[in-house]
């Protein structure tokens, strides 16, 4: 498993099965978790073939402040969707399984994908924003064709960042430009050992583009020093020297169509858990293996082990004298 | 006595009446190689009980020390004690270097599958 998956496949398979023609009803009460502090919880609260879907993020606020609520009303037009979403929930919901009707299997699994990219769609809502306003400033002002960097582009610095404060300490910052879209995380290694690694991957991630993939979006990591389009927005926290700063910088052709623009949303998402999931992954094999080696010493020191032989034993003690032992 | 190839990579071996004690110092010339020792270094000391001649804190400025008495002596034989020494000298900088080169080339991948996803 190398990439994540977006959708979440617990809530996957419960649809999944929900829909199924042979599906006997029964009361569900799940709460599922999902990365960056995402909570679900699917129940039937009224009775067992009404499922009501709810979910609780921890950056809810910034997502309605950049227009989440009418893009799920869009993308979730086929269901019905509570103004007053369940006490403790930001979103919910409620899903009707005797009214709803698909009409072929397409749409029946397409439906249960949808639900199952909730968390997704509910982050795409500000990257939608901000490519959006990309458009704008772009019919606006037509980039420059030979200066596809943007070196001097100092015109357009003044545009507002979108902040999605998807953890604790950890932020997200989207920047339009019109040639660009810039994207800024900012992530923290409590570890110091992560802090290392994490150097190494993500000198990787800067150097990836170069060597072989040119289609890939621009990386710019910085350490400590926020880059400069977010620096006025950066507060002093207490923990500003543990903090990472990733930038990707999407061009205009992650961001051509519909398709390409959901294919970025989606996976620059995951992009901080894919990090650290790596991380995670390379220190557990390096520990495997250091293991297997010092379990190879151990062999091989207990190889150098005496065989307890009496013979050889007596045949090697001797009186101060030099006299051996005999045995009589 | 001490035998050192450079600053960083040296074997100190201290007689005495009745034991002999060699201390090493394992290459270390980056963070990445010092985190990796350090770890692999842990997991040896947590294993010195049944690592006979490990010393669980190995004396100041190096990274392992062993510690032959005569005891080990006789349970061992001492040109096997002395393999075991070598061996592990010559192991240790080449698992730690390949450890290395994993961690390097496992970064380059798990970045080239992230990036190749956008298109």
């Amino acid at each position: 498993m190398l990439q994540l998956e977006p959708q979440n496949l617990l809530i996957q398979e419960a649809f999944g099965a929900a829909f199924s023609e042979d599906y006997q009803p029964i009361t569900l009460d799940r709460i599922i978790t999902d990365f960056d502090f995402t909570t679900y919880h699917i129940s039937t609260p009224e009775s067992k073939t009404k499922i009501l879907l709810s979910i609780n993020i921890k950056c809810w606020p910034d997502l309605v402040e950049h227009g989440v609520l009418a893009l799920l009303a869009e993308k979730y037009a086929g269901f019905q969707i509570l103004d007053q979403p369940e006490p403790g929930w930001d979103f919910s919901i409620y899903v009707d399984l005797e009214t709803t009707n698909f009409g072929s299997e397409e749409a029946k699994s397409e439906a249960i994908e949808n639900l199952s990219l909730l968390k997704r769609n509910c982050f795409a809502a500000p990257f939608l924003k901000a490519f959006a306003r990309y458009e704008e400033l772009s019919a606006q002002q037509p980039p420059d064709p030979n200066n596809i960097y943007g070196e001097d582009s100092t015109n357009n610095s003044n545009e507002k960042v979108l902040q999605i404060h998807y953890r604790d300490a950890e932020s997200i910052f989207v920047k339009p430009s019109n040639d660009r879209v810039t994207v800024i995380f900012s992530t923290i290694f409590k570890d110091e050992q992560d802090k290392v690694f994490s150097k190494v991957f993500l000198q990787e991630f800067s150097d990836a583009r170069k060597r072989s993939i040119q289609t890939a979006p621009q990386v710019i990591n910085s350490h400590k020093e926020p880059p400069l389009e977010i620096r006025h927005l950066i507060r002093e926290t207490a923990n500003a020297k543990d903090t990472s700063y990733i930038t990707f910088v999407l061009f205009p052709r992650h961001l051509s169509t519909d398709d390409a623009k959901w294919n970025t949303i989606t996976h620059i998402e995951l992009f901080r858990s894919y990090f650290h999931y790596h991380i995670k992954i390379v220190k557990c094999y390096l520990h495997q293996r250091m293991r297997y080696r010092v379990s190879g010493f151990m062999k091989v020191l207990n190889r150098a082990r005496r065989e307890h032989d009496d013979e050889e034993l007596k045949a090697e003690r001797k009186t101060a004298s030099g006299r051996r032992f005999e045995v009589r | 006595m001490t035998i050192s190839r450079n600053e960083n990579e040296r074997v100190l071996i201290e007689p005495s009446i009745n034991s002999v004690r060699v201390s090493i110092k394992i290459k270390q010339s980056d963070e990445i190689e010092t985190i990796l020792v350090d770890k692999f270094v842990g997991f040896l000391t947590k294993r010195a009980e049944n690592f006979l001649i490990l010393r669980r804190v190995p004396i100041e400025g190096y990274d392992v020390s062993f510690l032959l008495t005569n005891y080990h002596n006789e349970i061992m034989l001492k040109n096997k004690l002395v393999d075991f020494i070598i061996e592990f000298m010559e192991d240790v900088d080449k698992e730690i270097s390949e450890m290395k080169l994993f961690l390097n080339s496992r970064a380059r991948f798990v970045a080239e599958t992230y990036l190749t996803v956008f298109d």
